[in-house]
């Protein structure tokens, strides 16, 4: 009581997380003891195989690492697409904006699940264009998937950093005769990105964890693996493999986003 | 073409914003080398009378021309920016980019704006640091400066620009009492140079030693327009006196 009223908020949260990380270790102990231990082996040994899709670990063919993959191209997408839409929303020019406004509140408010099967299901196998054929295999549809979502909220991300550049910075650059795309070029854009800095790691963070949805397009992503490779497990064995399944997902996202906490309170800091 | 011979000619100038009237009919001018201060209580017009000049604010009616420059007659962003290579403007908040160095706020729209080379550039802007007396802050962020540094780099980026005409805008009502002087000083000196300056100001002693006309401007209107002496030891208008009265 005493200890606890002395200790500050972040003091109180790093206690509580470490309460619950000590209780997690002590009942996975207890339990390995009471006979667990045979079940987390059977894990072990399948472990390469939900890691990179190949049993003894390589080469990579899928698994988490191709999670990781999905999260990295659909991510790179997201950010060119994001930028188009997030640009197009601040457009004065009406017939710019208001397409643009609509995309991404739509994009934005549609569940992710959604749009991935929209995807799956609205393009082609393949595509013929000028006499070249661009195949549209699962896993670009699942990068294109959740890329558009991404996108959307990436591009609120922009327009909040942009709209977030005191007004005299536009004043200022407008009096020394700046034209608008020059301003946001010179001026807004370069304060404006270390703004952005935070939302868009934030953003990473949650479309790594969405990329376990992308099971649904077939690709040999983790969880499409683990589905194959429960088959042939003990029942008693799923709950396991579903946790480790859940802690390889936060040990590669929890520190992105203690990274984006960390920029946060950095740019918090900077004053104009 | 031009009505008179003056530098800055505004007549009858009117801006609302919304329902609310800033100026009602506002006439001015502003001769070539004239340091003119414009005097008056909060939410005069003062402020909205400046960026009137150079376009920030387009007007609703009236004449407004800088040179030769028919303000009131552009349209566009496009139109204006060469009006602004002109017409300087130095802000009460500074408004320095917080990403670039000192050197570089002043540097940057001669390079940019004017295409202007780089290493004169650089020259012109090391001799107006050294003219404001930052010699030794060059390469710092605004962040790294006092409020009366920054405001001086203000001033420096303002001339980089080779202007005809600077507006101050309550250049020192954010500052620290001390270093309010080290501002104004700076600005005196470019008076007695010749240049052409349109002063708002709160600071009623400094606007008498350094212009040569004050206006006084109440409700978006110009009360009275005279030399200093006259307007602040016999004001004719009674709201001028009522306003002296209360600051002086």
């Amino acid at each position: 009581m005493i200890a606890g009223s002395m200790l500050s908020y972040e003091g109180k949260k790093r206690t509580v997380l470490l309460l619950i990380a000590l209780g997690v270790a002590v009942w996975i102990g207890v339990d390995a003891a009471a006979g667990g231990a045979a079940h987390w082996n059977r894990v072990l040994v399948r472990l390469p195989l939900l890691l990179t899709g190949s049993v003894s670990g390589w080469p990579i063919t899928g698994g988490f690492a191709l999670n990781v993959i999905l999260s990295i191209a659909s991510m790179a997408l997201a950010t060119a697409l994001g930028t188009m839409m997030g640009l197009a929303t601040l457009a004065r020019f009406g017939p710019i904006r208001v397409p643009a406004f609509l995309l991404m509140n739509f994009l934005r408010n549609s569940p992710w699940l959604v749009l991935l099967f929209a995807t799956l299901y609205f393009l082609p196998f393949e595509m013929h264009v000028f006499g070249t054929t661009i195949p549209f295999p699962p896993f670009v549809k699942a990068v294109i998937g959740l890329a558009l979502p991404t996108a959307a909220n990436f591009s609120e991300v922009i327009r909040g950093a942009v709209q977030s550049i005191h007004s005299g910075q536009w004043e200022a650059a407008r009096s020394l005769g700046y034209g608008t795309g020059q301003i946001y070029r010179h001026v807004i854009m370069p304060q404006a990105l270390r703004r952005m800095i935070p939302g868009w790691t934030n953003l990473y963070a949650l479309l790594m964890i969405a990329t376990a949805l992308a099971t649904v397009t077939g690709i040999q992503d983790v969880l499409t693996i683990l589905n194959t490779l429960l088959a042939m497990e003990n029942e008693r064995v799923i709950v396991y493999f579903y946790l480790t399944i859940l802690f390889l997902f936060i040990a590669y996202c929890y520190p992105i986003a203690a990274v984006a906490r960390w920029r946060e309170r950095a740019v918090k800091g900077e004053s104009l | 073409m031009n009505r008179t011979d003056a530098l800055i000619e505004l007549d009858n100038v009117r801006k609302s914003f919304g329902d609310l009237p800033v100026l009602k009919g506002i006439s001015m001018f502003v001769q070539k080398g004239e340091a003119v201060c414009i005097i008056g209580p909060s939410g005069s017009g003062k402020s909205t009378i400046l960026r009137c000049i150079n376009g920030l604010i387009p007007v609703d009616e009236g004449f407004v021309r800088v040179g030769e420059h028919r303000v009131h007659e552009m349209r566009s962003e496009k139109q204006m920016r060469t009006l602004r290579h002109q017409v300087a403007m130095v802000f009460q908040q500074y408004n320095l980019f917080p990403h670039r160095t000192a050197l570089e706020n002043i540097m940057m729209a001669p390079i940019q704006v004017l295409g202007h080379d780089r290493a004169e550039v650089e020259e012109r802007a090391r001799k107006l640091l050294k003219k404001v007396r930052l010699s030794e802050k060059a390469e710092s962020y605004p962040g790294q400066l006092s409020g009366g540094q920054q405001q001086r780099v203000a001033i420096a980026r303002a001339l980089a620009m080779q202007p005809d005409v600077i507006l101050f805008d309550e250049v020192t009502a954010a500052l620290d009492p001390e270093t309010v002087k080290d501002v104004l000083f700076a600005i005196r000196e470019l008076v007695e140079e010749g240049l052409t300056c349109i002063l708002v100001t709160h600071e009623m002693k400094f606007a008498r030693e350094v212009s040569q006309r004050v206006c006084f401007t109440d409700h978006g209107l110009i009360v009275e327009s005279a030399p200093p002496a006259e307007l602040f030891d016999n004001p004719r208008d009674p709201r001028t006196r009522e306003f002296l009265g209360q600051v002086l």
